[in-house]
């Protein structure tokens, strides 16, 4: 019970400092706060991307990205005149690739567990022997 | 509006105390995908960060972006990602070594590569920009099918193509392994 309650606030107060910090480069009116969110979501995507050995959790951390980059379209759109409708139609089109671009990863995900019994990228390496 | 535009008692706007909210709960619930151990935890917590993002995008005057950010991300491309993960799911799963050898690169390249653009949105002066602008829906449906016509009817070709796809490679080929001897 105490670990929940523990947990919770630790989760709270990560929530509001993460948040603050991407409020700190001016309020939620300005595209300032949003690029810095997108920004930071498209470094932790990186970064799992990168490091991570599971290849649908590379999957995941390329999802992470796209969606970033999705944000930053957005937030071009909400705030340079004459950019909304298109900046919205254009995170659909990005919405709809990801879609196809995580439909066929995943396959290729499966048909490469088929033969070699494991998810870990690092395995992969029937080039190298 | 039913209720101000500040929080009742302080001097803090609605807007940024959601914004406040929302950016937070994407950015951590990014951060446990990247980290946590149990990859099925993983495709949890990335459901959270894409409810997050809706939030987000409902903030910036998109609705209709935010409703297809449901659907779409937290619908669709979330189940299909957990169904991946059970089907992937080895003996030995939760591995114990979640991160490649190449982790802490990695982390000095994603901080490095945050401050760096941090650095350039705080010092580009972004020049004469508007209020948060509202995408009203039926505008959207008329660019979409008039302006956009071409790349929606692609975008339609490729998920097609995807779904063929997708299909083709994840098919257990049953007759070949029986007649190969390996």
């Amino acid at each position: 019970m105490i670990r929940i309650i523990g947990t919770t606030i630790l989760a709270v107060v990560f929530i509001v400092l993460l948040g603050l910090v991407s409020l700190a480069t001016g309020g939620a009116d300005s595209l300032d706060a949003y690029l810095t969110v997108a920004t930071l979501l498209f470094a932790i995507g990186m970064f799992g991307f990168l490091a991570r050995r599971n290849a649908i959790s590379m999957l995941m951390s390329v999802e992470l990205m796209l969606n970033a980059v999705n944000l930053t379209i957005l937030a071009f759109g909400a705030f340079v005149e004459g950019l909304a409708v298109s900046g919205s139609v254009i995170a659909l089109m990005v919405m709809a690739v990801a879609a196809a671009e995580v439909t066929v990863g995943l396959a290729i995900v499966i048909a490469i567990f088929r033969n070699k019994k494991t998810p870990l990228v690092d395995e992969y390496d029937a080039m190298r022997q | 509006m039913a209720i101000g535009d500040t929080i009742p008692f302080t001097s803090i706007p609605w807007i940024d105390a959601l914004f406040v909210v929302f950016a937070g709960v994407t950015l951590l619930a990014g951060l446990l995908v990247v980290t946590m151990r149990d990859i099925i935890r993983c495709g949890l917590a990335m459901m959270v960060a894409f409810g997050g993002l809706a939030g987000i995008y409902v903030l910036l005057g998109a609705p209709l972006i935010a409703a297809a950010q449901v659907l779409v991300y937290i619908g669709a491309i979330s189940v299909l990602i957990l169904f991946a993960i059970m089907l992937t799911e080895t003996k030995d799963a939760p591995s114990r070594l979640v991160f490649q050898t190449q982790a802490v690169p990695a982390a000095v390249a994603a901080v490095l590569l945050a401050i760096v653009t941090m650095l350039a949105i705080v010092a580009t002066d972004w020049g004469e920009l508007a209020e948060r602008l509202t995408t009203a829906t039926d505008e959207l449906a008329r660019v979409l099918f008039a302006d956009w016509i071409l790349a929606f009817e692609v975008v339609g070709v490729l998920l097609l193509a995807a779904v063929i796809g997708g299909v083709f490679l994840a098919k257990r080929e049953r007759t070949d392994e029986a007649e190969r001897p390996r």
